[in-house]
């Protein structure tokens, strides 16, 4: 074909309706010169006409030729046969609008769930060349992480030269004041170089230099973009502010640009120094990230630190020799697996209500060529290609799944803007939930997807029938076999549905163990809140047990206070960095977390303590040191170190130092153990914990624990004013009922069970649906049967039981598939599901009851409509 | 009917339209398929339709030119006329064709 033919078919694309106008007028000219011809000859007007025509041949083939000629087959009727696409479904509105909303409905919801997946699991991490990203940890053995030392941070920043940058962090609160009510800011200490790992670029001004990360450097501070605006106006003046952190004046000397937060939100950074008593081995407190250099691997990297472990080993406290470094990618982090599990589980489960979306429309399809069989039958008499028609019932249907994706992309954005803040906030760190090019991407993927799957089968049923019997029985409705198509659907519906609705129970039911899970302790009318002493106006340990004392005093009375207690942990809160105890005379340490309460503590929570005493007002500072164990510790001194009868004994307790970093080592007195309270989210065992009494070994950062006569939030006004009056400088922060507590714990098992309830019960309704469609159309093809059969004296109610029993048939089928998937796919949620076996027997059989109730009540109303058939009036109807 | 008839062997209508146009010069669509008809005698079945898209095709490929003009029976209706391409590709088709009739000629002499 030459490069003319090219442009002008092309062309003829674009202007068919005229060359199909200039076609006709030939045609017309031609007949009536043949008929002139052949009226010259001697023919009568009437003979001539049938003459010409008779010559002529085939006009609507020709046309047809002259089209398929002229254009480039398929691209010129691609285009006519999607407008006819379009005016065929105006032509039937309803058909159309439950087409479409179905697929609205099944697209949208894909869609809106491809938002999440996008902003967690696919869209990179908002740095850049974030795949050289790593974090790197200390590991006391496989599996299991821990913060790295100081000294061990030095040496590999010294050694380590496959990283273009490595820095170490720790967070850090302070108190900004100043400026009205004192506030609480959380942010980060961090090394010089921790803005390079990020390739962070300032706002406004600068980041740290190497020599503020030096003793005796001024002190500076960076800024967060939000605390910026929120605390200081936007002020663009900000670099010739100084602000007063935890009584320090600090320079600011940056802001950051928004977004660059990560998971933990940070609203200011501050340079990290250490102190002479910070050069460790033994305590554990930093955050090490790293840039990798352009080119390494992560296995060269894993390898190097491997030989940097072997290389430090001589200098190692022989308790740790064994531990490794561990070179992790950053992305992984940020996503934990649970999370990344919920919404793959999530997104299959709305994939599945895609496909029973799509099951539905291929059968409205289905139903509708059977409808039209005559209107094909006629077009293939009339000279049309079984490929045409088959390429224009699949445009038809291509036009159809488009408007279906357009309706699905308007329905996912209003989704993502309702529920999108919500989903939002459970997200780990913030990942914005926007409609982007990606999602119109996706969305038109969809589509076309769908296209192909609900439309190859139904044109093919429709344009591959038998032309001369599709004449003949036109009138009767549809072949036996593309019913028995439809019937299959329907059951495949079912099943899709069953597993779904298993996947939702099973989910449901971990929830309410969840909610039934003992936490040991007592939460109701408790309300925390959080406090941290700045090192300027809390300098020693007894300062900081004076304050304690005197808050917890004056606490107990403000009105509607019943009990106070003083935590540097949460219950239901995980207790991260493990200190050691050690038995005398075994030198083999056991990691305890290491938690100091007062002696409110166990009261308010009404922790029973099960041999001994708890802590009490007597153990002060002066007094002798004691601590007290949980039942999972005495577990572990029984077995470690064969001590039988902890309490009374004296063991070697490693303890936090004050501000300062450390641990000294104390000879402590087991005083007495209490039940177990819950540590971990549900599902992890309960870690060895040793409880030391705050006054004892104080530190800077506690919560306020305060138990109420009535409402908790009523006295949080009362608790503020008494905090102000013993230290206005002191700001009140997370201030959270027990209750919200709780929840956020066990939150993560929740999410995708409300999620995966709402798929199920979209695809129970689709099914519905579908199964509606299916036993209508059987009630409206036997009308004559049925007929028949009441004629012959069968009752209402044999006819009602006999759809009843054509409906049961497909539900059954549909259950008996169904098993299997949900056998297939509950194991892939097994992670997700906490005291239920993913073969729960339970949940099976009532997901197996509530199908099939659903079916039958599907089902009642085609049954009644046939008991409702007149026999006279059918028969004489069809006859 | 048709038994005697043949039906226009594939490809040779282009031909057979181009040669037309060549010796008779400017002429409509009915013109040109009767023709056709003429001059085959009563060897060809030709539907007087199927020339057509066959000239649509020479028309979209630039060997013929249409002009609007008026029918014997004073109606509007193409005139088609031979470009100077349509001469060349005549000439090429001709020689295709004698060079496919040769071949054809040669196979049935080889078996007689």
């Amino acid at each position: 074909m030459t490069f003319r033919g090219v442009a002008a078919r092309l062309f003829a694309l674009v202007r068919g309706r005229r060359l199909d106008r200039e076609l006709e007028d030939e045609i017309l000219a031609h007949l009536e010169m043949a008929e002139k011809d052949s009226i010259a000859r001697g023919l009568s007007r009437e003979e001539a006409r049938i003459a010409a025509r008779h010559q002529f041949g085939g006009i609507e083939q020709m046309r047809e030729e002259h089209r398929e000629r002229r254009s480039f087959i398929g691209i010129g009727n691609l285009a006519r046969d999607f407008r006819f696409g379009l005016s065929a479904l105006a032509r039937d509105p309803g058909f159309a609008v439950i087409a479409v909303s179905v697929l609205a409905l099944g697209i949208g919801a894909n869609v809106a769930m491809f938002s999440i997946v996008d902003a967690v699991l696919l869209k990179p991490l908002p740095f850049p060349n974030p795949d050289r990203l790593v974090r790197v940890w200390e590991a006391p053995r496989p599996g299991v992480t821990n913060a790295t030392s100081t000294l061990d941070f030095l040496d590999w920043k010294r050694l380590g030269t496959t990283f273009e940058a490595l820095a170490a962090e720790a967070p850090v609160s302070v108190a900004l004041t100043g400026s009205g009510e004192p506030v609480r800011l959380s942010g980060k200490t961090v090394t010089s170089d921790y803005f390079r790992v990020f390739a962070t670029k300032p706002l406004i001004g600068r980041t740290f230099t190497a020599r503020e990360g030096q003793r005796g450097a001024s002190a500076v501070v960076v800024l967060s973009y939000g605390i910026w605006q929120a605390q200081f106006g936007a002020d663009p003046n900000i670099l010739n502010r100084r602000v007063i952190l935890d009584g320090e004046s600090h320079q600011v000397i940056g802001v950051l640009p928004p977004g660059t937060g990560d998971r933990d939100h940070p609203q200011l950074w501050k340079p990290l120094i250490f102190t002479p008593d910070q050069y460790l081995r033994e305590s554990h407190w930093l955050m090490v990230h790293g840039r990798l250099r352009e080119g390494v691997s992560l296995i060269q990297a894993r390898a190097q630190m491997r030989s940097i472990q072997s290389a430090l080993v001589e200098v190692t406290p022989f308790w740790k020799r064994k531990w490794s470094i561990v070179v992790e990618p950053l992305d992984r982090l940020l996503v934990g697996a649970n999370l990344r599990q919920s919404i793959f589980v999530a997104f299959g489960a709305v994939l599945l209500v895609l496909l029973i979306a799509c099951a539905n429309v291929a059968n409205l399809l289905l139903a509708k060529g059977a409808a039209r069989t005559r209107e094909i039958a006629i077009r293939t008499a009339l000279g049309a290609s079984r490929g045409r028609l088959f390429a224009q019932l699949a445009t038809e249907t291509l036009a159809l799944c488009l408007l279906g994706g357009a309706a699905g992309l308007a329905a996912a954005s209003l989704l993502i803007r309702t529920a999108g803040p919500f989903v939002s906030r459970s997200l780990p760190y913030p990942a914005p939930l926007v409609l982007d090019y990606r999602l119109f991407v996706f969305a038109a993927g969809i589509a076309l997807g769908v296209a192909l799957l609900v439309g190859v089968l139904p044109s093919l049923q429709t344009s591959v029938g038998n032309l001369e019997q599709s004449l003949r029985q036109a009138g009767r409705g549809s072949s036996g076999a593309r019913h028995n198509v439809r019937r299959y659907i329907v059951a495949a519906e079912i099943a899709l549905s069953l597993v779904l609705v298993c996947g939702a129970l099973l989910l449901f039911k971990s929830l309410f163990n969840l909610q039934q899970i003992e936490t040991g302790v007592r939460i109701e009318s408790i309300v925390t809140m959080s406090m941290n002493l700045p090192t300027k106006a809390y300098p020693t340990p007894t300062r900081a047990a004076t304050f304690y004392e005197v808050a917890s005093e004056r606490v107990r009375g403000v009105p509607g206070v019943l009990q106070v207690a003083l935590s540097t942990h949460l219950p239901l809160r995980w207790i991260s960095n493990g200190e050691a105890v050690e038995v005398m005379g075994i030198n083999e340490p056991v990691n305890v977390r290491f938690k100091r309460v007062d002696p409110g503590y166990f009261g308010t929570f009404g922790i029973p303590v099960l041999a001994g005493r708890g802590i009490n007002e007597l153990d002060r500072r002066s007094a002798r040191r004691v601590v007290v164990i949980n039942q999972a510790l005495a577990r572990r001194l029984a077995d470690t170190a064969g001590l039988k009868n902890p309490v009374g004994r004296i063991v070697r307790l490693y303890c936090p130092r004050y501000v300062a970093r450390g641990t000294d080592t104390e000879e402590v007195e087991i005083a007495g153990i209490i039940r177990s309270e819950r540590v971990a989210a549900p599902g992890l065992p309960d870690p060895a914990v040793v409880y030391v009494p705050l006054a004892q070994v104080p530190d800077q950062a506690v919560t306020l624990i305060v138990r109420t006569k009535g409402d908790p939030s009523s006295v949080v006004s009362g608790i503020r004013a008494v905090i102000g009056d013993i230290d206005p400088n002191l700001p009140l922060g997370d201030i959270a009922t027990m209750h919200e507590v709780r929840e956020q714990t066990v939150s993560g098992a929740s999410r995708p069970a409300w999620v995966i309830g709402a798929f199920a019960i979209v695809a129970v309704c689709l099914t519905a649906i579908g199964l509606y469609g299916v036993l209508s159309q059987v009630v409206t093809q036997r009308r004559r049967e049925i007929g028949i059969q009441m004629a012959l004296g069968a009752r209402a109610r044999d006819v009602v039981l006999h759809i009843m029993r054509s409906g049961l048939s497909l539900i059954m089928m549909g259950l008996v598939l169904g098993m299997f998937g949900a056998f297939a796919l509950t194991r892939v949620m097994k992670n997700l599901l906490f005291g239920v076996s993913p073969l729960d027997p339970f949940s099976l059989l009532l997901a197996c009851l509530s199908m099939t109730l659903i079916g039958l009540l599907a089902g009642l109303i085609p049954a009644s409509r046939a008991a409702h058939v007149d026999p006279v009036m059918t028969l004489r109807e069809e006859g | 009917m048709s038994n005697q008839k043949a039906e226009i062997p594939y490809g040779t209508l282009d031909l057979l339209l181009l040669r037309t146009l060549e010796t008779m010069g400017t002429m409509h669509g009915y013109a040109l398929a009767r023709r056709i008809e003429q001059v085959a005698g009563d060897s060809l079945q030709l539907s007087q339709g199927s020339v057509y898209p066959a000239l649509i095709r020479l028309e979209q490929e630039g060997w013929i030119d249409t002009d609007w003009g008026i029918s014997e029976t004073n109606r509007k209706v193409k005139f088609y006329s031979l470009t100077k391409a349509g001469r060349k590709q005549l000439l090429l088709e001709v020689a295709n064709w004698e060079k496919t009739a040769a071949l054809v000629a040669r196979f049935l002499e080889a078996d007689s």
